[in-house]
C-alpha cells in the first residue's frame, strides 16, 4: 500500500485516459456539428438544377419575345407568363428600365436594387420571396428577366431533416459509441472482479485474477492487486486456521490420553495429583501458545513500539534461561555493546528472543556456547544467535518456522510443541522485523532484523 | 504477613460457575479472607454498592450483567480494587478491562496461590497508599559507602557518580530499598511501581530490574544487589562475598 498519496493523479492514472477521451470527444463533436451545420445550410440555400433550368428557360423566352416583337412582344409574353407564375415578373433593359409598356413604380425600383443571381445562395432568413435577375442568355447586355422566386422553387425544404441529422442523430450515435468504449474500459474489469468474488462465495479460494489484470498500471490495476492480495491473505488465513485447529487437536490428544491412562492406573493420590497438575500445565501452555500464535497472525496493526537496549534485554533473558536450563551464564555470550538499541514492542520481542534462546540451548551440547552477535545494517540492526547444535538440513531451514513442526531429532514431550519459532517469526514481523535461519560450521544461526532506534542519542 | 490484614479482609466474588465459585470461596476462606459469593451480575453490583469490600473478584462473562459493565458502573462512585478473571485470554479484553478501571486481570485457569498473591499485592498497595509516606531512612545520614537517594531528581548516586535511573527504575529501587531482605512479588511490584496488573508475558518489570542491575554495576555499587527469587519475585539483599 502506498502510504502517502500525491494530490496529482499519477502518470498511469485512469484520470488522464478519461480526460483525453472526453475532452477529445467533446471537441470532435463540436467541430463536426458546426462544420456539417454550415455545409448543410449552404447546400440548402441554392436553387435546384430543375428550378434553374425552368428560370433560364423563361429568360430565353423573354429574349425571344423582345427580339421578335419588341415592347409589344414583351407585353404579350408577360401576359402569358403571368398566367403560370403568381409572383411579379418583368423584363428590364440594361438601363434598369422596363422593356414592357408598363413602367416600374417606386417600390419595384426599390426592390430591383436587391436582386440576386440565379446561382447565388438564397437566404432563408428573408421573409419575402427574393427577386431574381436573369440576363438574356444570348445577348446579356440587351436586357434581363426579373422574376420573384416562385414558391415551389424555394430551397431548403428539407433543412429541418438535415438539421436533425447533423445535430441530433449523428452526435447521439457517436456518444453511444463512446459509452460502449467507456463500458469496456471501466465496467468489464469490475465484472471480472465480481466473477472472482462469486468464485470465493463458492469456496474456490485458490482462484486468482489473471496476470493481465493485476499488471495494469492504473487505478483499476491497483484495485485488482489489492483484491488479489486480499484473496491470498484470506486463503492463507483459512489455511493456517484449519491447520492450527488440526494440529492443536492432535497435540491435545497426547496429554489427554496420558490422563486417561493415569485415571485407569492404580497410582496413589499424591502421584496422581502431581501428574494431573503437570498435564494441566502442559495443556494450558499449549492452548496459550496457540492462541498467541493465532492472535499474532490475525493482528495486522503494528504494535506500539519503544526503544529497547538489547544488552539489558539479553541480561534479563540470560537470567531466566540460566535458571531454566541450569546452564552457567558464561556459556551465553553477548558480543554487543551498549550502543545497540532497537525499536520494538518489549513483550513480544522478549518472547521471540527467549524462544530462540531456549531452542538454541535445547539443541546445544551441555558444554556448548550460545553467542549473540550483531551489526548495524542501514536503518536496521541485524542480530544473530549462534548455537553449536549441529544445525539442520538445508531443506529444513524454512520448515522449522511452521507451527507444530518438530524435526526428527527433537525429543517429543521435552516441553516444546514446535510453536516457539513460529511465534518468534510472527512477533518479529509484526514489529517490522524479520527472522530467518542459516547453517554455520558448528550449528544453526538465527538472524533477526530489527529497526534501529531512530535517534542515536548519547545514553 | 502484613499487620494491617489481621482484620480479615472482605472479598466479594462474582462468579457464575458453581465449581470454580465454590472453589474460590472455600480456598480463599481457608487463607483467612472473608468471602461473599454472588452468582449473578446484577446482584453482585447491588451488593458491591451497598457494602464496603476490600477487594472485588469478578468474572467477565456473567448472567444478568456483563463484568465490564459492572466495572464501569462501579467506577463511577467507588474506588475499591477490582480484579477481573476471565477465560478470554485475549490481549484486547485485558486492555478493555484495564481501561475501564480494573486493578488486575487474571486469566483462567489460575491456581489459588496465584490468586492469593494478587489479592495480597493489591491489599498491600492500598495499605501503603493509606499510610504516611516516610522518606528513605538512608537519606537522613548518607554514608560515603552507601547509595544516596535523591527524591527530587529521581536518581541515586554512589560516590560521585549518578546512576541516571528513569523515574520507574527509581521508584522500583526505592521500593526494594525500603523492604530489604523481603521478597516482593511481581504482582505487588506491578501494582505499586508500575500501577497496573501483572500479566504473564509482560516483561517491563524484568527489563527495569535488568537496567537497575546494569546501572548499579556501572557506578560501582556492589554492597547490595537485586536477586531474582524464582516463581516469587525480587529481593534486595546484601551481596554474598563470593558473588
Amino acid at each position: 500500500m502506498r502510504e502517502q498519496r500525491s494530490r496529482l493523479p499519477g502518470r498511469h492514472s485512469l484520470f488522464w485516459k478519461l480526460a483525453f477521451l472526453l475532452v477529445g470527444f467533446c471537441l470532435l463533436m463540436i467541430g463536426l456539428s458546426w462544420y456539417w451545420g454550415r455545409y448543410v445550410e449552404t447546400q440548402n440555400a441554392y436553387l435546384t438544377a430543375d428550378a434553374r433550368q425552368v428560370l433560364n428557360g423563361y429568360a430565353a423566352e423573354a429574349e425571344q419575345a423582345w427580339r421578335a416583337g419588341g415592347q409589344r412582344g414583351v407585353d404579350r409574353w408577360l401576359q402569358e407568363i403571368r398566367l403560370q407564375e403568381q409572383g411579379w415578373v418583368g423584363v428590364i433593359g440594361h438601363d434598369l428600365q422596363s422593356l414592357s409598356s408598363v413602367p416600374l413604380d417606386d417600390s419595384q425600383m426599390q426592390r430591383l436594387t436587391f436582386m440576386r443571381g440565379v446561382d447565388w445562395p438564397m437566404s432563408r432568413r428573408q421573409k419575402t420571396m427574393p427577386w431574381l435577375k436573369i440576363p438574356f442568355p444570348d445577348l446579356p447586355s440587351a436586357g434581363s428577366l426579373v422574376i420573384e422566386l416562385p414558391e415551389r422553387f424555394k430551397p431548403g425544404r428539407y433543412a429541418l431533416v438535415w438539421q436533425m441529422l447533423t445535430s441530433v442523430v449523428i452526435p447521439a450515435l457517436f456518444t453511444l459509441l463512446l459509452c460502449v468504449g467507456l463500458y469496456r474500459l471501466l465496467i468489464r474489469p469490475l465484472n471480472q472482479l465480481r466473477e472472482q468474488a462469486n468464485a470465493w462465495r463458492a469456496d474456490r479460494l485458490s482462484n486468482r485474477l489473471s496476470a493481465q489484470m493485476t499488471s495494469r498500471q492504473d487505478e483499476l490495476g491497483e484495485l485488482n492487486r489489492a483484491f488479489d492480495h486480499m484473496a491470498s491473505r484470506l486463503q492463507s488465513t483459512v489455511q493456517i486456521q484449519q491447520q492450527l485447529l488440526r494440529d492443536l487437536s492432535h497435540e491435545l490428544r497426547t496429554p489427554l490420553s496420558r490422563l486417561r491412562v493415569a485415571c485407569d492406573s492404580e497410582q496413589s493420590l499424591p502421584e496422581l495429583r502431581e501428574r494431573l497438575s503437570r498435564e494441566v500445565e502442559g495443556m494450558r501452555r499449549l492452548v496459550d501458545d496457540t492462541l498467541h500464535l493465532a492472535w499474532l497472525d490475525a493482528e495486522r496493526e503494528k504494535l506500539p513500539d519503544e526503544d529497547i537496549e538489547v544488552l539489558a534485554l539479553w541480561d534479563m533473558l540470560v537470567d531466566n534461561a540460566c535458571f531454566e536450563s541450569c546452564w552457567p551464564s558464561r556459556q551465553l555470550v553477548c558480543d554487543l555493546d551498549s550502543q545497540c538499541w532497537v525499536r520494538g514492542h518489549l513483550n513480544t520481542l522478549a518472547q521471540a528472543l527467549e524462544n530462540i534462546l531456549r531452542n538454541a540451548i535445547r539443541h546445544s551440547p551441555p558444554e556448548g556456547i550460545v553467542r549473540l552477535g550483531g551489526r548495524r545494517d542501514g536503518d536496521d540492526w541485524l542480530l544473530w544467535l549462534e548455537d553449536q547444535g549441529g544445525g539442520v538440513d538445508d531443506s529444513d531451514l524454512e520448515r522449522i518456522f511452521a507451527p507444530f513442526i518438530r524435526l526428527d531429532g527433537a525429543r517429543p514431550g521435552d516441553g516444546g510443541f514446535g510453536l516457539g519459532l513460529s511465534i518468534a517469526r510472527n512477533s518479529l514481523r509484526l514489529q517490522g522485523g524479520d527472522l530467518w535461519a542459516e547453517n554455520t560450521a558448528h550449528g544453526l544461526r538465527m538472524i533477526m532484523r530489527l529497526p534501529a532506534r531512530e535517534v542515536e542519542a548519547v545514553v | 504477613m502484613n499487620p494491617a490484614i489481621i482484620h480479615r479482609p472482605s472479598i466479594l466474588a462474582i462468579e457464575d460457575d458453581p465449581v470454580l465459585g465454590a472453589f474460590v470461596h472455600d480456598s480463599l476462606g481457608r487463607c483467612g479472607f472473608h468471602v461473599t459469593w454472588c452468582q449473578n451480575g446484577a446482584e453482585g453490583l447491588e451488593r458491591a454498592q451497598r457494602e464496603p469490600f476490600d477487594v472485588i473478584l469478578m468474572d467477565i462473562l456473567l448472567p444478568g450483567m456483563n463484568g465490564l459493565d459492572i466495572l464501569s458502573r462501579l467506577r463511577r462512585r467507588h474506588t475499591m480494587p477490582i480484579i477481573l478473571m476471565s477465560a478470554l485470554g485475549a490481549e484486547a479484553d485485558r486492555i478493555t478491562g484495564f481501561r475501564n478501571g480494573a486493578d488486575d486481570y487474571l486469566p483462567k485457569p489460575f491456581s489459588v496461590d496465584e490468586l492469593r498473591v494478587r489479592i495480597e499485592a493489591i491489599l498491600r498497595r492500598v495499605e501503603l497508599e493509606r499510610r504516611f509516606h516516610t522518606p528513605v531512612a538512608a537519606a537522613a545520614a548518607p554514608r560515603p559507602d552507601e547509595l544516596r537517594f535523591d527524591e527530587g531528581l529521581c536518581d541515586v548516586s554512589f560516590g560521585r557518580k549518578a546512576a541516571q535511573l528513569t523515574p520507574s527504575e527509581y521508584r522500583l529501587l526505592e521500593t526494594l530499598w525500603r523492604n530489604p531482605e523481603d521478597v516482593l512479588s511481581k504482582p505487588f511490584l506491578y501494582q505499586h511501581v508500575l500501577q497496573r496488573g501483572y500479566a504473564q508475558h509482560d516483561r517491563s518489570l524484568d527489563m527495569h530490574i535488568s537496567q537497575i542491575r546494569r546501572k548499579l554495576k556501572a557506578i560501582g555499587y556492589e554492597a547490595h544487589q537485586v536477586r531474582t527469587v524464582w516463581g516469587k519475585g525480587y529481593v534486595l539483599t546484601e551481596a554474598e562475598p563470593d558473588a
